[in-house]
């Protein structure tokens, strides 16, 4: 370290300049194909951005392309109606699966952590964890053998009962339901490994002088397990805040088709930037649509930071 | 006593409730299973359910006579693609990694923050594609299929941490030998962050296997669909069917086995992950516990 704080007070000499850019050659080397890849895949598109001011036609592209002023944004605003829809439905999306998923993960590690038999908690664990490793649009043809309207499962076993079956797959709010059910499906399991690790780090004293003062199991659980989890799952939530703004593209069209009559609750921001500039090519309304998702998703990131930063100064990310 | 007996209640309720859940994680994929061995007109008239309706192996042998080239070509595009991207991307991946993580490199917080801001900060979609498609040429062409996951921020952090766990002596005493970073790199962290390596190459791996969205932004070739992509078509396409001219047909035509047919190809996608799963589980709990607990 002084080593170090001694070679930067030193004043950098043509020779040494060399001989440190020598020494440092072949680490600039490992990085080179990483910072490309940054380069043209995360900081070229951010330039991208410049799209919103400009009049976009395919020979121009991005660069060529003549400037338009603020017209995106007039467009944008007189169609603020689809703009607020999509970003209604990406936050609630994504609030509610953060809510259950939460819910979810943290009671089956809880859970978990009561159970004893070690073979149960392994195979158990490693079904739960399966759903994970599946692809969205296999989940999607697999929700379909659910819910289809006359051949789907869940509707025979409603005519079995004497109820009416559901088109489950015309009903946007019922959709809500079947998303977050199908998210909860898919990601608690994994969830549920990071908390249960968490909890296999837990001192066992604890648990072992709450029970001589004659605690029972359920004072354990909310007295000792719980609160000792709380750190994590304020720190896991304040992460998911930063990709508020996000949405899974993969997963609506997946699940969903992009089924018009599903797009009141399912048309996130992603998707709607998929249906009006890649499909339609509607590219000026749809960049004004990306720049406002990127400024407001950096704002949410810089607000979840000083979140975690006001929680705990360690949980801070930068 | 009554708390003894209160506790044992309560601890089959546990072991119930975890059953159940684990049932329902699996329930769905043995109903795709039954779908796939029914014969399509008992299915049909029937409906879906945990038995096969009917047992036969038709679909896959109508799926093996009709769309085995298909079939077999996105099996190959996707297996190329995950093998390709997986190792090129790890190798791109642990590089990164292991330069910002070296001890006294000037620009190391350089490079961290350039990784980093890219996690904070993004152009968005469309910006991506148009790049992609009109300046790089990526469309249509393997390398759309797996460039742009090559350096996957999060993980690269992951194996950064693994690479800081190494003891710093290591490489010291490799330093004496006359060893430059490039051989300590290939020679000592890449086989001494082993853990890490497998854990993140399991990672991308299953993201390169899983991954719809380069195929859905990048490729209309038919030669170059992923089976994941391939999948997709089948499936929006016989909603199409269905939804479009069933009364006009009026069961007239000898129709192929469409819905035991999705199911089939559900089987067929997930088939390699539940051969290989029983081993690679391991592997991946253990590396996010220790990936979670470091960060």
């Amino acid at each position: 370290m002084s080593d170090e704080a001694l070679q930067a007070s030193r004043p950098a000499g043509r020779k040494s300049r060399l001989q440190a850019l020598r020494n440092d050659s072949p680490l600039l080397l490992l990085a080179l194909p990483g910072v490309i890849v940054l380069i043209l895949f995360a900081y070229l598109p951010m330039s991208g951005l410049i799209l919103v001011f400009k009049n976009y036609n395919y020979n121009g592209g991005i660069f060529g392309s003549p400037w338009a002023g603020f017209e995106n944004f007039n467009f944008f605003f007189s169609s603020m109606d689809s703009a607020i829809r999509a970003t209604r439905n990406t936050v609630m999306l994504n609030v509610l699966y953060m809510l259950t998923g939460t819910f979810f993960s943290v009671s089956i590690a809880i859970i978990l952590n009561e159970l004893r038999s070690k073979s149960f908690i392994k195979i158990t664990q490693s079904v739960m964890f399966f759903p994970y490793f599946i692809s969205w649009i296999v989940i999607g043809a697999i929700l379909f053998s659910l819910l289809d309207y006359d051949k789907g499962l869940i509707n025979r076993l409603f005519s079995t009962f004497g109820m009416a079956p559901v088109d489950w797959y015309s009903d946007p709010w019922m959709f809500v339901v079947i998303l977050v059910a199908a998210n909860i499906w898919k990601s608690a399991g994994y969830g549920a490994i990071i908390y249960y690790a968490v909890l296999q780090g837990i001192d066992t004293s604890y648990y072992e002088a709450a029970r001589i003062d004659g605690a029972s199991r359920i004072q354990l659980i909310t007295r000792i397990t719980l609160p000792l989890l709380i750190p994590s799952i304020i720190l896991l939530t304040l992460l998911s805040i930063g990709g508020m703004l996000k949405g899974d593209l993969s997963m609506i069209m997946g699940v969903t088709f992009l089924n018009p009559l599903l797009l009141p609750t399912t048309d996130i921001i992603d998707v709607y930037v998929y249906r009006t500039a890649i499909r339609s090519g509607e590219f000026g309304f749809a960049s004004a649509i990306t720049l406002y998702q990127s400024v407001f998703g950096f704002i949410l990131v810089l607000v979840a930071n000083k979140l975690a930063g006001w929680y705990d100064k360690e949980s801070k990310l930068f | 006593m009554a708390t003894m007996q209160e506790n044992r209640t309560l601890i089959i309720i546990f072991y119930i409730c975890i059953g159940i859940f684990a049932l329902i994680c699996l329930a769905p994929f043995v109903l795709a299973l039954s779908g796939s061995l029914s014969t399509e007109s008992k299915l049909a008239a029937e409906g879906y359910s945990f038995l096969p309706r009917g047992f036969s192996l038709d679909t896959y042998a109508f799926m093996f006579n009709s769309k085995a080239d298909q079939i077999f070509q996105a099996y190959l595009t996707s297996v190329v693609v995950t093998v390709l991207g997986t190792a090129c991307a790890v190798l791109v991946t642990t590089a990164y990694a292991y330069v910002i993580s070296a001890k006294g490199f000037r620009y190391r917080n350089f490079f961290a923050f350039l990784a980093y801001f890219t996690m904070l900060f993004s152009g968005g979609t469309l910006p991506w594609y148009i790049l992609s498609t009109k300046y790089y040429h990526l469309d249509d062409t393997l390398a759309g299929l797996f460039v742009p996951y090559l350096l996957n921020v999060f993980l690269m952090y992951l194996q950064a941490n693994y690479f800081k766990s190494i003891p710093h002596e290591i490489v010291e005493s490799a330093q004496i030998d006359g060893a430059g970073h490039i051989r300590i790199f290939f020679r000592i962290m890449l086989p001494l962050g082993q853990v890490g390596l497998v854990t993140i190459s399991l990672f991308y791996a299953l993201q390169f296997w899983n991954d719809f969205y380069l195929s859905l932004m990048l490729i209309s070739d038919q030669n170059l669909y992923t089976i994941q992509y391939m999948m997709y078509f089948m499936m929006s396409n016989i909603q199409y069917l269905a939804s479009g001219n069933s009364t006009q047909i009026g069961g007239a035509v000898i129709a192929p086995p469409l819905e035991t047919a999705k199911m089939a190809m559900t089987c067929l996608t997930v088939l390699p992950i539940a051969i290989l799963y029983p081993f690679l589980q391991r592997y991946f709990v253990r590396g996010i516990i220790v990936g979670s607990v470091k960060g």
